[in-house]
């Protein structure tokens, strides 16, 4: 196959810290390159300089075997090299249609002109998004799919998709692979960043891994197996095998009734909805997004109200509770640790000791009326030790850190505020393999102290490796429980679907 | 003034104790089929109490007691004036066999013969425990008899009471009143467990009396008989479901009024040992779909239910009859050398399965 673009011993780095170090990377006609590494890897440095979006400190670039300068993005679109963002980069107060005709050369477009073509378009793809929704009102999937065909519309020749499958739900998953089939079939080349290491194997042509911004290895896909990839991830064997343990583990039973949550209501998203959660435990919830799973549970933590006439109970310890508000619920011990950690999780320009702090100031644990800087970073010190947080030093700021890292730092504001029902939504998203080893077994760790855990996840594997039973949301509300070691794969997503 | 307010702003709104809802029958209550899947089953119409004497299983039946001498089918042994309201075993001195009418006979052992009293007025006694010094009974209600167990609940009485006879003296004691509804009892050192079954909940209270403390509260159905169980623990039979549609009726006291005034008591919104025998009855359209099982055939006044509960009286297992089953009502079990009697007298069947041996129907 010709090399349709190539980074040629590329170097990129920032105030002298290297991101990426002397890598080389081809991309062939029509494949499917995925790219895979921890957080921090260089994966996404490495990407943005195929996109235009960073300048190479040293090497170059070559497309059709010609040296090119990207100075822009706009740039790289105009020669054909498009990227989808993890992040979405539309632009919230326009409608679908507008963001994909944004760029266009026209001057002025017609509603109603580009709402049909949109709608045409968007047909083709097999996405079910309206054309005339605004941006802002989509969910994250939909997001993404607009990202998508606002890239498949400029006839890039290169799409560059950055974690394009982490909030899509396996419907939206599977579509999303047959869309990546047929761009292949068109010769469109791809490059597939994810941590998703099944999701690689299953897709791509060719895999490259990289680690601390050094390329460690490409090949043919069908020379790669999973452990293989893990071991050029992260360097080294991960002790614990990261899914597919779980028939082997042992159940912990369980312990005093936490949460008991009893035809609870909220809209028409939580529908008359009971379940109970254990002590010494991990509750595993599995649903597809729009289940209600998310907002069950930020009704129990009091970030949401449930429905004012009949909205159900909700009794911790058999005690009746009803939250207005996070606050006392995090006073009784309740603890709700978001799925969204840029945006809810952490103030990103504070440091991490700062934000650790504030955990232990929300839940009273300190000791002072005042803040003391000693008494922050000793907590902070304490914290980052016990779930191993890399950084220079407490004092880092929290956006400077990995995702794994970062989601490091949120579960350590979360258990500074001695919880005793921890609710986990999507504890591993958009974090690496190694991170999420290291997150599980803090998890576990706090299900063998005893506290009471819910874990919420989209992902079946991981809820199958952590949970020791597993609550199947469907439509608002639990429809099924399992026990942990006799669930398999299949049994719950037909319940899940069903 | 301010509770009243606060009341009927509970009553408006759903919340508090005008909250009409269920606990989830999740965790070790996770429904199963093992009580239908039980291969040993005995039909006897009409059961409510199971021990084992000798080895044997004795049931209660009416105002007969049966032996399942050769081990297939019930034989009547023991026929009395008055319904049989409870039995116990104790030990090799016989069989303890509580009768409506206050009596109560020792049968079949080094004690026959001997017979006490309880004290005058007590006329529903729903369980009996032993000790070699006393026998305790429960007595569900001062006002109700045993049968009219849903007109209780509905009238939503806490007239109950336990009761400590001394097996010397035969003199009696009052342990604790205002209970709602106790309909089980077991021994735990030198306290006694209580199943509560209108107020859900296993309250323990001292052997001397006193005020009863909660074990384990909002429990999802009627708990009624505990029967102990041999490696430590108890059995908790719970001979109906809570679901929604009752919890909202018993909340509504013109509706409750006329319904007991016009309406015959088996087309009554009420628990019950066994539904769904005519379309007559009422269904709860929402309790059609429970747990992903589509059941239009299924009102969920009642169910099988028995719990296995640990040293401290928590669930840790359960056996169930789904709606659709045909082991419903459970209000007595009987373990004995790691084989467990559950005597379902909503079906009128007695069944029989054997705990973590891994025999299908077994427990573990």
């Amino acid at each position: 196959m010709t090399v349709l673009l190539e980074l040629r011993n590329g170097t990129k780095t920032y105030r002298g810290v290297p991101a990426v170090k002397d890598v080389t990377f081809t991309l062939e006609e029509g494949e499917v390159h995925a790219l895979l590494g921890e957080n921090g890897a260089g994966k996404s440095t490495l990407t943005k300089m195929l996109a235009g979006v960073v300048q190479p400190s040293a090497g170059e670039i070559l497309l059709d075997g010609k040296t090119v300068d990207l100075p822009n993005p706009s740039d790289a679109l105009r020669r054909g090299i498009a990227m989808v963002y993890q992040e979405t980069s539309l632009v919230p107060s326009l409608t679908v249609a507008q963001n994909i005709y944004l760029t266009d050369d026209k001057h002025f477009h017609r509603l109603r002109g580009i709402y049909i073509a949109g709608q045409q378009f968007l047909q083709s793809l097999n996405f079910h998004v309206d054309p005339t929704a605004l941006v802002s009102s989509l969910g994250a999937g939909q997001k993404q799919m607009v990202e998508i065909a606002r890239a498949v519309h400029h006839n890039a020749r290169v799409i560059i998709f950055d974690e394009p499958t982490a909030t899509l739900t396996p419907e939206e998953k599977h579509q999303f692979f047959s869309l990546v089939e047929r761009l292949r079939k068109r010769g469109v080349s791809i490059v597939f960043i994810s941590h998703a290491l099944e999701e690689a194997l299953q897709i791509s042509d060719r895999i490259t891994v990289m680690r601390d911004g050094e390329h460690v290895i490409t090949d043919r896909t069908a020379n790669f197996d999973r452990e293989k990839i893990v071991r050029a991830m992260v360097g080294r064997t991960l002790s614990d095998e990261l899914y597919g343990a779980h028939a082997e583990r042992k159940v912990r039973r369980a312990g005093e009734k936490v949460l008991s949550v009893q035809n609870l209501s909220m809209n028409n998203i939580v529908r008359n909805t009971s379940f109970s959660i254990f002590a010494g435990q991990i509750t595993g919830m599995f649903g597809l997004i729009g289940s209600g799973r998310t907002e069950a549970a930020k009704v129990i933590a009091g970030v949401m109200k449930r429905d004012f006439f009949h909205g159900g109970q909700v009794r911790l310890f058999g005690r009746p509770v009803r939250y207005r508000v996070p606050r006392p619920a995090v006073r009784d011990g309740i603890i709700y640790v978001t799925e969204d950690r840029k945006l809810e999780g952490f103030f990103e320009t504070m440091s991490i000791a700062e934000n650790i702090h504030l955990g232990a100031l929300a839940g009273g644990q300190t000791k002072s009326w005042t803040v003391s800087i000693r008494e922050m970073k000793a907590i902070a010190q304490h914290w980052s030790e016990a779930l191993s947080v890399r950084a220079l030093d407490n004092d880092t700021r929290v956006i400077e850190l990995s995702g794994g890292n970062q989601q490091k730092v949120v579960v350590a504001k979360a258990l500074v505020q001695k919880p005793r029902l921890v609710i986990f939504d999507e504890p591993t998203r958009g974090v690496d393999v190694g991170a999420i080893a290291e997150i599980h077994q803090l998890i576990n760790r706090l299900a063998d102290d005893g506290v009471a855990v819910l874990v919420i996840s989209s992902y079946l594997p991981e809820i199958l490796q952590i949970s020791d039973r597993i609550l199947v949301c469907r439509q608002g509300r639990i429809v099924e429980e399992f026990e942990g070691r006799k669930a398999d794969e299949h049994t719950i997503m037909y319940a899940a679907v069903h | 003034m301010i509770g009243a307010v606060l009341r009927a702003i509970d009553n408006l709104t759903g919340r508090g104790d005008a909250a009409v809802t269920v606990p989830a029958l999740d965790g070790a209550l996770r429904p199963n089929r093992r009580l239908d899947e039980a291969r040993t089953r005995w039909p006897l119409p009409g059961v409510d109490a199971i021990a084992v004497l000798f080895g044997s299983p004795v049931a209660s039946a009416g105002t007969t007691l049966y032996r399942l001498a050769d081990g297939t089918a019930w034989q009547p042994w023991r026929k009395f004036n008055d319904r049989i309201a409870c039995i116990a075993a104790i030990g090799d001195e016989g069989l303890a066999v509580v009768l409506d009418t206050g009596d109560i006979f020792i049968e079949g052992g080094s004690s026959e013969g001997r017979s006490y009293r309880v004290p005058e007025g007590l006329r529903c006694i729903t369980a009996i425990a032993t000790s070699p010094t006393a026998i305790f009974l429960a007595n569900g209600s001062a006002t109700n008899p045993a049968p009219d167990w849903q007109l209780d609940l509905m009238q939503r009485n806490a007239s109950g009471s336990i009761w400590r006879i001394d097996r010397v003296s035969g003199k009696s004691q009052r342990l604790a009143d205002g209970l709602a509804w106790p309909a089980g009892l077991a021994l735990d050192g030198d306290t006694i467990v209580v199943s509560e079954a209108w107020k859900h909940r296993l309250a323990r209270l001292p052997l001397t009396g006193g005020e009863p403390v909660a074990v384990h509260s909002d429990l999802p159905g009627y708990p009624g008989r505990l029967a102990p169980a041999e490696d430590g623990g108890a059995w908790l039979a719970i001979f109906a479901p809570r679901c929604q549609l009752v919890e909202f009726v018993l909340r509504e006291r013109a509706y409750k009024t006329r319904m007991i005034a016009e309406v015959p008591r088996p087309f009554w919104i009420a628990p019950s040992l066994r539904s769904g025998r005519s379309f007559y009855e009422p269904l709860q359209g929402g309790s059609v779909k429970q747990l992903g099982l589509l059941k239009p055939w299924a009102p969920t006044l009642s169910a099988g239910l028995c719990v296995r509960l640990d040293r401290g009286f928590q669930p840790t297992a359960s056996l169930h009859s789904r709606a659709d089953g045909t082991t419903h009502g459970v209000t007595d079990m009987a373990e004995h050398q790691g084989r467990i009697f559950f005597a379902a007298s909503g079906d009128g069947v007695v069944v029989a399965c054997d705990a973590g041996t891994g025999e299908e129907g077994s427990l573990l």
